[in-house]
């Protein structure tokens, strides 16, 4: 269980060797990001998966509206190399499908169901991806897409607070001065309301 | 026999937090089962996307409730690694001071939260007062019992304050001196270990297929999977500390190892307070511009080692003021909501309960 930049040499060379990569970075000694092809992605898993990175640590996606694309984001690991590697694939945004990591690793089964439910992305090949999770009878856009809205959303769909009482200021008398009030109040209480 | 659906939770003892088990059972062996969450979803993920870097650090504390000291953790160490800041020798000592007295805390509760599901009530007014006194010494040093919102980036928010070392000291040793008492109270009590012994086991196989990690996972492949060690961050590579671990999971190992964790904790503080340096706590991010201050564009996944496993945020930037995404990965996700659905069907109804607990589920940072 030890981890020196060996570890993400070795990584690199594999992943070099057998994709075309778009993007490599290496962030820190434990941590390697790559951008794929999204076709790439499951042969990358499947790779990763034989090489000791037995565990899904998460699936999410980040939305590009600029681009048109919708980024998905696999982070696995490794426990005895203590290296997390991100793959990053883009797809795109009108008509997002991506297929299901299940057969690769059955953890994924309800990251995609979230990603499904907060980013609109289809996931075929997991058999209830598109099930209720979380949100409870979601009636507009998937809510985690940046041109998602909370405010414009909250008013259209709850009524707006209509306040029957008038919380105005009708005695004119309060707004004098308030140091003329003191000293009439100082006044009263010497002279006990008498002038 | 007839098939009836039940609910266990939200309102149930043996239930933690705002999610329901719904199971189908015959007689009291669970037929199928699943957790319904989505009682306490409240859109951090969109509103940290909506608030500055800065503000950020009052709304992360929420994603889990009874441990939020991680998410700042996390959330910190992520920003610090996009920004590329050096946080200073005694920030990482104070840092690891309340780490850990968290996860005592955390233990404590959960090794209390057993006492509901089986009946065993003293344990857990016990436990609960023990967590209350952390929750005090807490209060001295951030200002807070719960959020505490005392890690940010680039530091911590303010030096220890003076004589705190005496009231942790007290603790620790009264913990310590009661341990053995704890142990007769819970996981050595006939009644219990009768409940818990060779109940929900977990076998190893089935951890790589969950992606579980932390205690369920130590417990069961024997190796010490503990992020601490594996990636230390902070300053876990300074401390002498174990691992506790197993080869055979059920809920009585898993407890048992919650309760060695919590004997490495009280050391791992001692070695803290005793190798802390003195100087700066915290590095200034922005001169008087805080709300300013921008983070150069990339994406990062940061971990912690939390009382239920890996616990992540992965952060994306696009070099602006606000976070252009960020993500959570609840530790209690695998078990949580696949283990539930995969692992429960074929044991009892009241083992539903001793799995949430000896997990640890906690169905804030599923929701999130």
């Amino acid at each position: 269980m030890t981890n020196s930049m060996s570890n993400v040499g070795r990584i690199n060379t594999l992943m070099g060797k057998n994709f075309s990569l778009i993007d490599a970075k290496i962030i820190d000694q434990y941590q390697v990001s790559y951008v794929l092809k999204k076709d790439d992605i499951h042969r990358a898993l499947s790779v990763l998966k034989s090489n000791g990175f037995r565990q899904l640590s998460y699936l999410s996606c980040v939305d590009w509206p600029n681009d048109h694309e919708i980024e998905m984001v696999y982070i696995v690991m490794n426990w005895d190399e203590a290296l997390h590697i991100q793959l990053h694939a883009r797809i795109d945004r009108d008509n997002p499908v991506m297929d299901s990591i299940l057969p690769i690793y059955p953890g994924a089964k309800y990251y995609e169901r979230e990603a499904h439910e907060f980013f609109g992305v289809a996931f075929p090949g997991n058999p209830d991806y598109d099930k209720q999770l979380i949100l409870e009878g979601w009636d507009d856009i998937p809510p985690m897409r940046k041109d998602f809205d909370p405010r414009a959303y909250s008013d259209k769909k709850f009524t707006k607070r209509d306040p029957k009482e008038n919380f105005e200021v009708t005695d004119k008398t309060s707004k004098r001065p308030r140091q003329e009030r003191r000293e009439e109040r100082a006044n009263n209480l010497r002279t006990g309301g008498k002038k | 026999m007839r098939e009836l659906k039940l609910f266990l939770g939200p309102q149930h003892p043996g239930m933690h937090g705002n999610a329901a088990v719904h199971m189908y059972v015959e007689g009291d062996i669970i037929k199928k089962s699943y957790l319904l969450p989505g009682m306490l979803h409240r859109g951090f993920e969109k509103g940290m996307e909506r608030h500055s870097w800065i503000n950020n650090i009052s709304l992360i504390p929420r994603v889990c409730v009874v441990e939020p000291d991680i998410n700042e953790m996390a959330f910190a160490q992520g920003v610090e690694l996009l920004a590329g800041i050096e946080v200073p020798e005694r920030a990482h000592y104070i840092r690891m001071i309340i780490l850990e007295l968290a996860r005592i805390s955390i233990h404590m509760m959960a090794y209390g939260g057993l006492g509901s599901p089986t009946g065993n009530y003293t344990l857990m007014y016990h436990a609960h007062a023990d967590r209350n006194t952390i929750l005090n010494i807490f209060e001295k040093i951030t200002g807070h019992r719960v959020y505490h919102q005392y890690i940010v980036p680039g530091g911590v928010r303010k030096d220890l304050p003076k004589g705190i070392e005496e009231d942790i000291h007290a603790f620790l040793d009264s913990l310590e001196s009661r341990y053995e008492e704890y142990r007769d109270l819970g996981i050595e009590n006939p009644s219990l270990l009768k409940r818990i012994k060779d109940t929900i086991m977990l076998p190893e196989e089935v951890v790589w297929d969950l992606g579980v990690t932390g205690v369920g996972m130590r417990s069961a492949v024997n190796k010490p999977y503990d992020l601490r060690k594996v990636k230390p961050y902070a300053r876990y590579d300074q401390v002498d500390f174990e691992i506790p671990v197993s080869s055979y999971s059920d809920a009585r190992a898993r407890v048992d190892i919650k309760l060695k964790e919590v004997v490495q904790s009280i050391s791992i503080i001692r070695q803290a307070l005793e190798k802390m340096p003195t100087g700066p706590v915290r590095v200034p991010l922005g001169r008087g511009q805080s709300m300013r201050w921008t983070v150069p564009s990339g994406s990062v996944y940061s971990t912690v080692e939390s009382s239920r496993g890996e616990f992540g945020y992965f952060i994306v930037s696009d070099g602006k003021t606000h976070p252009y995404r960020v993500g959570v990965r609840g530790a209690s996700y695998p078990q949580g909501l696949l283990g539930i659905e995969k692992y429960l069907p074929g044991t009892r109804i009241d083992d539903a309960a001793l799995w949430v607990d000896t997990m640890g589920v906690c169905s804030p940072e599923i929701d999130r």
